[in-house]
């Protein structure tokens, strides 16, 4: 038995055999947990609805009306590939794309000449090289020279592929905060499909400001695993935000959507209504469902994404901004001293978390408290945010701030509190002088003993 | 270990091992066989089976460098899917430690010291078996273990990914990296077995080459396998004790409270502040004791076996036998005083530095006379190009690169620039795949007939070195060039810096090399097994060589030799002058005059 | 055969002196445009480099043609025998003493490089006296603190303090000195384009000084493993002259007391009034 040249040929194609293994796989962003609670045939419309205005991470959708910059690009086919009936695709060259970001698969392709006019078609292969756009072939589309098209989403795919490749391995796909590395983070990365962001220059009650969040991205969150990333370019920060923000846009609809819901058409609620007790029929809240779904649910939806849509757009405007009223009070030994008594006041509080000596061993840290969404006990000593986490109070000896350490930001923290988290909001209850007090207390704190 | 027979001739006192049986059955035959031969042919399919372990990592490595993000093949897929397939970075910091140590602790010191030490030794000096045969045994046993810990940690927190130098406080630490939890105790315990089997492994050498050699075998009769074999051992002895130590000291950091390698006042991802009064330093200090030395351990024995098959191949005697013997043991002293060059930039007091830094350029100063000595042997030799010499040949030709590259290293103020980028990745590889491996290559072709008492098949093995030393030099020789432009070390996403966008093509030409080494390795397997059944049958001395082993029978019986061997010469006596053949066996006392026609095939 | 394994062996030692030649004109060598160090000393080991990369060349060449010219030699041997050669002695000696000096000379020949560079002797005065940043590398990000506008870095914070995150600013054409620590892991401080590398260990503080002699704005990234976001300790080190160092101080100073009004309070010694820094925040 010798070993032939054929034999060998055999031997080294044997590494192509492992190829299949190289397919991407799919990936659709995930929902909710209160989505899944939902009763099947409630969740569905919603997961269709979310689906139809977003798509998925890989094939994004654009929805007229939100805050987002979508990034639509005009372009003109230039040549048409000749195809065979039995190919797909249809491939075409375009003009118009050399200017615009290099990956467009995914996207969305709006025709706006031509037969297929106000279709949309999606773009399965792209060479920015070449300028080739390969798209689905069906009856309603028949692209010639001269005909003109919108590519939609470029810059919100632009954010997504930056955000995938700097954020994503902890914030998760959907910026649900699950992603492969956040299990070993303390604290957790944020879930941004809540809406709310710690680190904000707004008022209590708004949403956070474009401008917070690249401060954000571009410094780090000092104390945490949060990195700056000062290396992206300024463009390149806005985009990220934008997908941020779009991907809470995402997440709070949902969440609209299944509060909405939740209380008539849970699983549980289901099963309360169908027992004895609740004395339906299954048919009967089967009904039902399907009059509110037919009557009631497209407005709920356009309700949720505008009213989403106008708090972010709200927070943008100038007046969302916490501006103090008067200049800060010098950094003197009075001030500070006034700053001390207002911290240790009843006025305040501060010492019931943060701790007489501003150790963030106060008090409360070691009560037990209730989750205000489930009116439950929480199993661990201490404070909690509104995700769930436990949440020490700063230890304000040392130095570390996590929203920025210039002497406003201090003042916001106080003025509007921490979003998000037990820290309450003074604006109202203090004058601006107290605050600024406060804040040169607070601020002296670390350097007590280095003076 | 009992009888003490006076030797025949009159030179030498000979050790009989401890008595031991024939093996009966299957399992005292095969599995828990105390046959030193059997041993060491189970060490070699432990490490080539862990070699492919070590290569799909190093594979995956690759991969995220020259795609990075990409959904990886099969692994994406399986376990990264959420993420459309791309990896985690932890996960790739995983990869590289994990190949690191593969490769390091489960495939080369086993390989040279496991397979070729426990099955040249006794052969080569004419001896029955190993001084200690159980403990042999024992020490492939505790491969097992080890396997057991490193595949243990793979699965806590996505495997320990401190590096395979552990460095603290990363590695000490729980909160410092993911993998630094349950997963990095699991690696310091497999750490702590296999250096458990090397160091019975080492003694176990040490005591056979001193005490059993065969008659008229004095110290510089022996192969220059057995002295690389017999300096590894030494070096095995005296050092690894440190690493055990200092892994024992980073177990107590993480398990009992201790604090030797951590200062106070750490806070790592929010946990409380650390509490401590250790140092970092330390641990780099006993950690490279031991690891410079280590590097020795995986190139003497190679260097060795070169020495011998390159003689063999060129049919001409080893040039510069002594001085051959006294570089080896001056690597092997001076290995001991440079361990500090692997912590120029580390804070380390500097003008330390400079000590290290002389005694580092003067280590060169042996490999390159040992080089020169191969090129002498080679000189005027009668080359035959199979493929043993073209391996050899590779190792050689790689060695040098390896060995040039480490005078920049040596040098402080360059090396402060190359430190950790992937000029000292090109180094150490062009060291330890280019040299050691393609000695291995070349050994296990060589000993084949004798382990199996089949040859390997001519064509394939040289399908295969041609594979690998084309898709080698392609993979590390342009890791020189990324160092160069300064890309460190352990970088996941290395583009990320504007200074090193533009060095994505030459990574992924670096990586369809490295799938082209990787593919070729399928046929050193095929190779193996088809030969082990069906390659032709070897004699005796298939290679006319001049060593001991080749005057047993192939493969050798329980007890290695149907005589008594005698030796009269030293190991490499090839073209002699006026014999019937151009070799001399070191149990023949002298040639016989040349005659009419050859009769080669009576050996012993 | 035996002519083409040569050949064979021929072929890749040729392709890399090829390539290492071809490297500094196609972008394969130092990093930056011009591959040249940004700073003085940075030049002098290039130099080193240069000299070291020389002598190896040679010696590459020089083995490798050796190599292949005896194999081209064993493969066309005719004689039916090898030669019977077991050693040279002066050979032995020849091929000893002559790396034996050259790797000696090297050695001592950077002594003065490394002495420069590293033991604190011979750092410079001015630099020494006062250091211009404490720099904190943490995970996975470079922290920095420079003393207010002229004031000297103490070893805990002041209050007046500046601080900034993977942005480090240095005048240039004169030495600077930095204070290197560690909040949590090893890192490693490295900057490709001045070639300075140096470990930040925990628990110690390191002095490092460097002199870039043209303004410019350089990588710094980490060279030591310290966790999976290792890739990511991305910093720029923005090389300027003084006058615009000192107005950095500046704006850093009023971007870090900003009150939210644009006055300041907290820098009697600054008495700059804050222009219009709302633009900064935005």
């Amino acid at each position: 038995m010798r070993f032939g040249f054929s034999h060998l040929i055999l031997l080294l194609l044997f590494p192509l055999i492992s190829f299949p293994g190289c397919e991407q796989p799919q990936v659709e962003f995930v929902f909710a947990k209160k989505t899944k609670e939902l009763m099947p045939e409630a969740a569905g419309p919603v997961k269709a609805a979310l689906v139809k205005q977003f798509g998925n991470p890989f094939a994004l959708t654009q929805f007229e009306g939100l805050p987002t910059n979508f990034g639509d690009v005009q372009a003109t086919v230039k040549t048409v590939e000749a195809s065979g009936a039995d190919q797909p695709l249809i491939r075409f060259q375009a003009t118009g794309l050399a200017d615009s970001y290099d990956k467009l698969q995914g996207l969305p392709l709006e025709w706006t000449s031509g037969k297929g006019q106000g279709h949309i078609s999606r773009i399965k292969e792209y060479n920015f090289e070449t300028g080739t756009i390969a798209v689905e072939k069906s009856a309603e589309i028949d692209p010639q020279p001269g005909d003109t098209f919108l590519v939609e989403c470029v810059r919100l795919q632009f954010g997504r592929d930056l955000y995938n490749r700097h954020c994503m391995h902890c914030h998760g796909m959907s910026g649900e905060g699950t992603g492969p590395t956040s299990r070993y983070l303390n604290p957790p990365p944020r879930d941004f499909r809540l809406g709310i962001y710690k680190y904000t220059s707004t008022k209590s009650t708004s949403k956070a400001q474009e401008a917070d969040l690249g401060r954000t991205v571009k410094e780090g969150i000092a104390g945490t695993y949060m990195p700056s990333f000062k290396l992206l370019t300024e463009d390149e920060v806005s985009a990220i935000v934008n997908y941020v923000i779009w991907l809470s846009i995402r997440g709070e609809t949902e969440k609209k959507l299944d509060d909405e819901l939740f209380l008539d058409y849970s699983k549980e609620v289901f099963a309360e209504r169908t027992s004895e007790e609740g004395g339906e029929t299954r048919e009967e809240v089967l009904e039902e469902l399907k009059d509110f779904m037919e009557e009631d649910f497209p407005d709920t939806l356009e309700f949720s994404t505008s009213s989403v849509s106008e708090a972010w757009e709200e927070a943008n405007l100038e007046d969302a901004v916490v501006i103090p009223k008067t200049a800060r009070v010098p950094d003197t030994a009075e001030s500070r001293e006034r700053g001390r008594k207002l911290y240790l006041s009843e006025k305040t509080k501060c010492a019931s978390c943060h701790g007489p000596q501003g150790r963030g061993n106060g008090t409360a840290t070691q009560d037990f408290w209730t989750n205000p969404a489930t009116n439950e006990k929480y199993p661990n000593r201490g404070l909690h945010d509104i995700w769930g986490n436990q949440l020490p109070p700063r230890d304000l000896h040392r130095g570390i701030y996590r929203g920025g350490r210039r002497p406003i930001d201090t003042y916001r923290r106080l003025f509007a509190g921490i979003k998000g988290t037990p820290m309450p909001a003074f604006g109202g209850s203090l004058s601006d002088a107290e605050l600024w007090d406060l804040v040169n207390y607070v601020m002296n704190l670390p350097y007590e003993g280095n003076r | 270990m009992s009888v003490l027979n006076p030797s025949p001739t009159g030179l030498q006192p000979i050790l009989k091992p401890q008595a031991h049986h024939a093996p009966g059955n299957f399992i005292t035959k095969y599995i828990f066989s105390t046959d030193h031969k059997i041993i060491a042919i189970q060490f070699l399919f432990t490490t080539l089976l862990m070699m492919i372990v070590g290569g799909a990592l190093a594979l995956a490595v690759r991969w995220q460098l020259a795609f990075p993000w990409e959904s990886m093949p099969i692994v994406g897929p399986w376990l990264f899917a959420p993420e459309g397939g791309q990896i985690s970075p932890e996960f790739y910091t995983m990869l590289f430690t994990m190949h690191a140590t593969v490769m390091i602790f489960l495939v080369i010191i086993p390989i040279l010291a496991g397979t070729f030490g426990n099955f040249l030794i006794p052969l080569m000096i004419g001896a029955d078996d190993m001084a200690f045969p159980k403990l042999n045994m024992l020490s492939y046993w505790f491969m097992w273990p080890a396997i057991a810990c490193f595949g243990l940690s793979f699965t806590f927190a996505g495997g320990p990914a401190a590096g395979w130098t552990s460095y603290p406080i990363l590695a000490d630490l729980e909160q410092a990296a993911p993998g630094s939890g349950t997963a990095q105790t699991f690696w310091l315990l497999g750490v702590t077995f296999v250096g458990f089997s090397s160091m019975m492994g080492s003694i176990n050498y040490m005591t056979t080459i001193i005490n059993m050699r065969a008659p008229g075998m004095t110290f510089f009769r022996l192969p220059m396998t057995i002295w690389g074999l017999f300096i590894t051992a030494i070096l095995q002895a005296f050092a690894l004790p440190v690493l055990t130590a200092g892994g024992f000291m980073q177990v107590t950091d993480r398990l009992l409270g201790t604090c030797f390698f951590y200062p106070s006042g750490l806070v790592i991802n929010n946990a409380a502040p650390t509490v401590g009064g250790g140092q970092a330093l330390l641990w780099q200090h006993l950690f490279w004791f031991y690891s410079h030395p280590a590097v020795y351990i995986m190139l003497l024995p190679v260097m060795g076996m070169v020495s011998d098959m390159l003689s063999c191949m060129c049919r001409k005697p080893l040039f510069g036998y002594k001085p051959m013997v006294i570089s080896m043991s001056a690597i092997a002293s001076l290995g001991f005083i440079v361990w500090g060059h692997h912590m120029y930039t580390s804070g380390m007091n500097p003008a330390v530095g400079m000590a290290f830094m002389v005694a580092t350029m003067m280590i060169a100063l042996p490999s390159a006379v040992k080089t020169f000595n191969w090129t002498a042997t080679i000189w005027g030799g009668k080359v035959q190009f199979n493929t043993v010499t073209l391996n050899c040949i590779a190792f050689l030709s790689m060695f040098i690169v390896g060995g040039l590259s480490g005078i920049f290293m040596a040098a402080v103020p360059v090396d402060v620039y190359f430190h950790d980028t992937y000029f000292i990745v090109a180094h150490f590889h062009y060291v330890l795949f280019g040299a050691t491996l393609f000695g291995v290559f070349a050994a296990i072709q060589f000993w084949f007939p004798k382990m199996f008492g089949r040859m390997m098949n001519e064509k394939l093995g040289k399908t295969h070195f041609v594979l690998t030393f084309i898709g080698a030099n392609g993979t590390f020789f342009p890791m020189h060039f990324l160092g160069m432009q300064g890309m460190p070390r352990r970088y996941a996403d290395p583009y990320l810096h504007g200074y090193l966008e533009h060095l994505l093509p030459m990574n992924q030409f670096m990586t369809i090399c490295a799938f082209v080494m990787g593919a070729a390795q399928i046929l050193l397997f095929i190779n193996i097994f088809y030969s082990m059944f069906w390659g032709p049958k070897a004699g005796r001395n298939p290679w006319n060589a001049t060593t001991l082993e080749w005057a047993a029978p192939s493969p050798p019986p329980h007890g290695n030799f149907d005589f008594v061997p005698m030796v009269y010469h030293g190991p490499n006596e090839y073209a002699v002058v006026n014999g019937d053949k151009d070799f001399l066996m070191q149990t023949e006392k002298e040639c016989q005059p040349a005659k009419s026609q050859s009769e080669t095939e009576t050996t012993a | 055969m035996g002519k083409g394994w040569c050949l064979f062996f021929l072929f890749w030692p040729v392709a890399a002196v090829v390539s290492c030649a071809m490297a500094p004109w196609i972008g394969w060598s130092f990093p930056y445009d011009n591959a040249q160090a940004a700073s003085n000393l940075g030049i002098r080991i290039d130099g080193l480099f240069y000299l070291i990369l020389i002598i190896t060349a040679i010696v590459f060449i020089g083995t490798q043609a050796a190599l292949v010219y005896a194999l081209w030699r064993g493969a066309n041997n005719r004689k039916e025998r090898a030669d019977c050669v077991h050693g040279n002695h002066n050979l032995e000696l020849i091929w000893s003493i002559i790396p034996g000096v050259i790797l000696l000379f090297l050695a001592i020949y950077q002594m003065n490089i490394w002495a420069d560079f590293r033991i604190k002797k011979y750092f410079p005065e001015a630099a020494v006296k006062a250091p211009i940043a404490e720099i904190t590398a943490r995970q996975f990000e470079w922290r920095f603190r420079y003393p207010a506008i002229g004031k000297i870095l103490q070893q805990k914070p002041q209050p007046d303090d500046l601080y900034s995150v993977n942005e480090l600013h240095v005048p240039f054409g004169k030495p600077v000195m930095i204070q290197l620590r560690s909040d949590d892991v090893q890192h490693s401080f490295f900057m490709p384009a001045l070639r300075i590398k140096q470990d930040a260990l925990p628990g110690l503080q390191i002095p490092v000084w460097f002199e870039a002699n043209k303004p410019g704005t350089y990588d710094l990234v980490c060279a030591e493993l310290c966790g999976w976001g290792h890739y990511k300790m991305k910093a720029h080190v923005i090389v300027q002259s003084e006058d615009e160092y000192q107005n950095y101080l500046k704006t850093l100073t009023e971007q870090q007391f900003y009150d939210g009004l644009g006055k300041i309070a907290a820098t009697e010694n600054n008495s700059e009034n804050g222009s219009e820094s709302e633009a900064t925040e935005k």
